[in-house]
């Protein structure tokens, strides 16, 4: 593990609470993970990562220890998930922050160092049993490790990972999924039985019990496929040749089992119109086959019948010569010979009725028929009812009867149950599911309540209005006809490029709630504000003026600070006409003492730099530049003229105010902010002729060469001043 | 609040050139922009920097007051801090100005500014507009919250002149007809009628110049 800054408590991520509502403030897409990343505090972290390889490499495993901490499947995530980056408050701007490939580059750099982490202290706690070693099953028994329980995964088939295996190898490599579970194993001390069959013909629940076991965790998955149906009747002539159902191909595939050419030369339509149609459609394209995806849902994705499956998984379907037939359902399978020959594809008027419930209705005049040599279906999945229905745990109409919260059986006690095989969904939900049901099983086998505090509930921290949205970088895929097999086929980001990207985040949670600036080294701590109400003088500007509505007018007079809103740029403190409000660590006494100091420390004609610490520059080399000198500033917005005054006062011979550009500004305004007060003191100084020696410029962050030209030509300049002047 | 601008800086520091230890006083009342401590800290820096190529050396004491135009608030803040200053820079507006130079008889007492009239602040359009004439017969209760006699160049009390084009002024396209502005407000309010009125010549007398507190 790196130990590049200390982990004291001062960078632990604190919860805000905004108001009185009791509501947490936090980002949308920390909200909307299901395992609660803290994933503004890694996109500040790695926005804020060194360029040398090897240094970036160190801070890189630190940054997937804490994502690891939360999501100890994380590398898997970082190919299949995205979750987060629908509620990206840029995703409506320019688009998402690409949070799946900036952590795909963590993960890539993690995995290797998985194989070799340390492990969990050895759990000696109570026995638990988990059916199932999907997504849920692994991230339950990860969590019970870690409080201390002994865990026993039990999976019916030869490997575990569950529905992760039938992901095509192209989305998901084999390896990575190897890889993640044997470290999770390993690291976990989880105890595994394959080839466990529960329910049926194989062991109980009360067998487990016997065994010793305190808990179960159900998370079996939906491994059985939905049967072809038509007006609530199920089609005909399934059983003829060529007709096959999606999921066995994926598993068959991933399991070495199908022959590379399998489709070669064969007609090949697909029914159904989610990703996992999508996965076979394309799958079976990668066999050689020549396909056609039929679906009931129409082309327009926003629309109530709009096709489910993800815009990249159609976009990237139809550059591999996919043809989508949408708005048709499948009336009829019609053989020849007891070979699979067509199937005839009414016109689907609506797929689901007012109240979102599924229910296709046809228009029956208007009919094609699509002929092929295989017809996979893909229409969904659903569970293996058996064993629920032999432990009694299906309740009213036949649905499993589960709280909520808890995720506890209510039919039987102790019996935990989530993931797919209760609502189908995302593999992260799953993982939740499997957190949840750890936290349950944790109280359960202490005999605590299972609910006290468990509901929390969320706001989304404010998007700052004046916000600059920079456009997305594209996700670089291997042309089509490059791809059609199962190697990966979306290109990584380059550090530099990721760098880059994770900049791209407007951090919009709470600094309390992130703290990525202070893990990374880059200042001290979330700086506070003190505000002087007896010096205040009622002006407003601190309020007009602040970036991100952390001020506001209190009744009868004088302002509060927000400090669930405030982002610590500084510019309220700089503003003050009354001098009456400081920013934390970066106090105007504290400035006035760097500038002496600096002051003494540097050969005449001297320049002071005001430099923006989110311009991520090396310090400065003292050798090159015995001239010059540097005061570290939060933001430039926190310049103040008295302090570039002041170091005038001192006998420097020139001041230089250095800030990111607009569009990177880390406070979105300072940038522009500090551009006008320094324009209004320009003024002034030229007044009295010195307005020369007081310059401001932007530097792209992290382009120590823009740094530098900027510092050379401002110290040419002075220094031609002085040689004017001693004439 | 009372809007102000600045002096150009070498013209103060003629006013202070023969003196060494200058008290300069902010003012936190309705100047607008402010000009409170940070602005007194400033300017007394400029000063500093302007004096020091000719060889002059200040010695500043710097302060502010919470409303320097109230003599019994800036005697009671600044008699106490005036120590062996030899002349007062003072940042408010002309009241504030002549308030010290009542306060402190002896000592020379300069305006750093130049004082313009009664403003209201538009801060998104960062405009300080006169709206206010100080007439002492205010007329906006049946004007609709606009004031003919601030924002009419012509003063008109009855109406508008009939100039106007494009809701425009006549004698600058750029600023709106004070009468169009009325009528709009009074149609919104749905007190038109308040226009059928006649409102009198203004009495001068009111004006005044001093009233008992």
């Amino acid at each position: 593990m790196s130990e590049l800054v200390p982990q004291e408590d001062l960078t632990l991520v604190e919860e805000v609470i905004c108001g009185a509502g009791g509501k947490v403030y936090l980002a949308p897409c920390q909200i909307a993970c299901p395992l609660g990343e803290d994933i503004q505090r890694s996109h500040a972290m790695l926005a804020l990562l060194p360029l040398d390889p090897e240094e970036a490499d160190r801070q890189i495993i630190r940054i997937g220890d804490e994502i690891y901490e939360k999501n100890p499947l994380f590398p898997v995530c970082s190919y299949i998930c995205g979750i987060c980056e629908r509620r990206c408050n840029y995703k409506d701007e320019t688009g998402a922050v690409r949070r799946r490939m900036l952590v795909r580059l963590v993960a890539d750099r993690y995995i290797r160092y998985l194989e070799t982490a340390p492990t969990l202290p050895t759990p000696d706690k109570g026995k638990v049993a988990v059916i199932g070693s999907g997504p849920g099953g692994l991230m339950c028994a990860y969590e019970l490790s870690k409080r201390g329980y002994r865990v026993t995964i039990l999976e019916r088939s030869h490997e575990l990972g569950g529905a992760l295996r039938l992901i095509p190898r192209y989305r998901l490599p084999g390896d990575i999924v190897d890889s993640v579970i044997n470290s999770l194993l390993r690291i976990a001390h989880i105890e595994v039985r394959l080839g466990a069959e529960i329910g049926g013909v194989g062991k109980k629940i009360d067998d487990l019990k016997k065994e010793g076991y305190q808990a179960v965790f159900l998370a079996t998955g939906t491994p059985v496929s939905r049967p072809l149906t038509i007006n609530g009747k199920p089609v005909d002539n399934v059983n003829l040749e060529g007709v096959t159902l999606g999921l066995n191909l994926l598993y068959e595939v991933n399991q070495g089992i199908s022959s590379p050419g399998l489709y070669r030369d064969k007609k090949v339509i697909v029914v159904g119109g989610g990703n996992v149609a999508f996965d076979v459609a394309r799958t079976a394209r990668r066999l050689g086959g020549e396909v056609t995806l039929v679906c009931l849902e129409n082309e327009n994705r926003s629309s109530r019948d709009g096709i489910p499956a993800d815009g990249e998984e159609v976009e990237g379907a139809a550059q591999e010569g996919i043809r989508i037939v949408y708005s048709r359902g499948v009336a009829e399978v019609i053989g020849e010979s007891g070979k699979f020959k067509k199937i005839k594809c009414p016109r689907c008027t609506s797929v689901f009725d007012e109240n979102g419930g599924f229910s296709p209705r046809f228009n029956h005049d208007d009919v094609v028929y699509l002929e092929g040599d295989v017809l996979l279906v893909t229409i969904g999945q659903g569970r293996d009812r058996a064993i629920y229905e032999q432990e009694g745990l299906l309740g009213k109409s036949r649905k499993l009867d589960v709280d909520e919260i808890t995720l506890m059986s209510n039919l039987k006690e102790g019996v935990f149950i989530g993931g797919d095989v209760k609502r189908v969904g995302f593999a992260a939900e799953a993982m939740r599911d499997g957190l949840n049901a750890a936290e349950s099983i944790d109280r359960y086998i202490r005999g605590e309540d299972l609910r006290t505090g468990r509901k929390k509930e969320y706001q989304d921290a404010p998007v700052l209005s004046n916000a600059y949205y920079k456009s997305q970088p594209p996700l670089i895929w291997v042309p089509a006809e490059e791809r059609l097999n199962f190697e990966p086929f979306e290109k990584p980001f380059t550090l530099e490029q990721v760098v880059e990207e994770a900049r791209r985040c407007l951090c919009c949670g709470p600094c309390k709630s992130c703290k990525g600036c202070v893990a990374a080294g880059l200042q001290p701590v979330v700086s506070g504000i003190e505000y002087d109400e007896e010096s205040c003088i009622n002006c407003g500007d601190c309020a007009f003026y602040c970036p991100c509505d952390a001020i506001s007018f209190k009744i009868p007079h004088g302002v509060s600070f927000d400090m669930t809103l405030c982002r610590g740029c500084g510019l309220c403190a700089a503003v003050c006409p009354a001098m009456a409000i400081e920013l934390e660590s970066w106090e105007r006494e504290r400035i006035s003492g760097s500038i002496t100091e600096a002051v003494s420390d540097m050969k005449r004609p001297g320049i002071l730099v005001f430099l923006c610490q989110w311009t991520v520059l090396p310090p400065l080399d003292k050798k090159t530049n015995p001239n010059a000198g540097v005061i570290d500033v939060p933001c430039a917005a926190r310049v103040e003229s008295i302090h570039i005054l002041e170091a005038l006062q001192q006998g420097v011979g020139g001041v230089l105010i250095v800030a990111c550009p607009e569009e990177d500004c880390h406070r979105q305004t300072g940038s522009r902010e500090v551009q006008r007060s320094i324009a209004a003191l320009e003024k002034r100084l030229s007044q009295i002729g010195i307005q020369d020696r007081v310059s401001f410029c932007t530097v792209t962050p992290r382009h120590q060469e823009e740094f530098e030209r900027e510092l050379e030509r401002f110290s040419r300049k002075i220094e031609s001043i002085g040689s004017k002047e001693s004439k | 609040m009372i809007v102000t601008t600045l002096k150009p800086l070498d013209e103060v520091l003629g006013f202070i050139l023969p003196y060494s230890d200058i008290l300069v006083v902010g003012c936190d009342g309705c100047n607008q922009p402010p000009r409170g401590l940070r602005e007194a800290s400033t300017l007394g820096q400029l000063l500093d920097l302007a004096g020091k190529p000719r060889g002059k050396v200040f010695n500043f004491k710097i302060t502010t007051v919470g409303k320097q135009c109230d003599d019994y608030m800036a005697a009671s803040v600044l008699k106490p801090q005036t120590g062996n200053a030899e002349a007062v820079l003072s940042l408010a507006c002309g009241l504030g100005v002549q308030t010290l130079a009542k306060i402190f008889p002896e000592l020379p007492v300069f305006p750093v500014q130049n004082t313009h009239f009664m403003g209201a602040e538009d801060r998104d359009d960062g405009i300080l507009e006169m709206r206010c004439v100080g007439c002492g017969d205010c007329l906006l209760a049946v004007t609709g919250g606009i004031c003919p006699l601030a924002c009419c160049p012509k003063g008109l009390l009855n109406g508008a002149c009939g100039g106007a084009k494009d809701d425009k002024c006549e004698l600058s396209p750029e600023k709106d007809c004070a009468w169009v502005l009325i009528y709009n407000s009074l149609k919104r309010q749905g007190k038109l009628d308040l226009l059928k009125g006649y409102r009198p010549p203004r009495d001068y007398q009111l004006t005044g110049w001093k009233i008992t507190a």
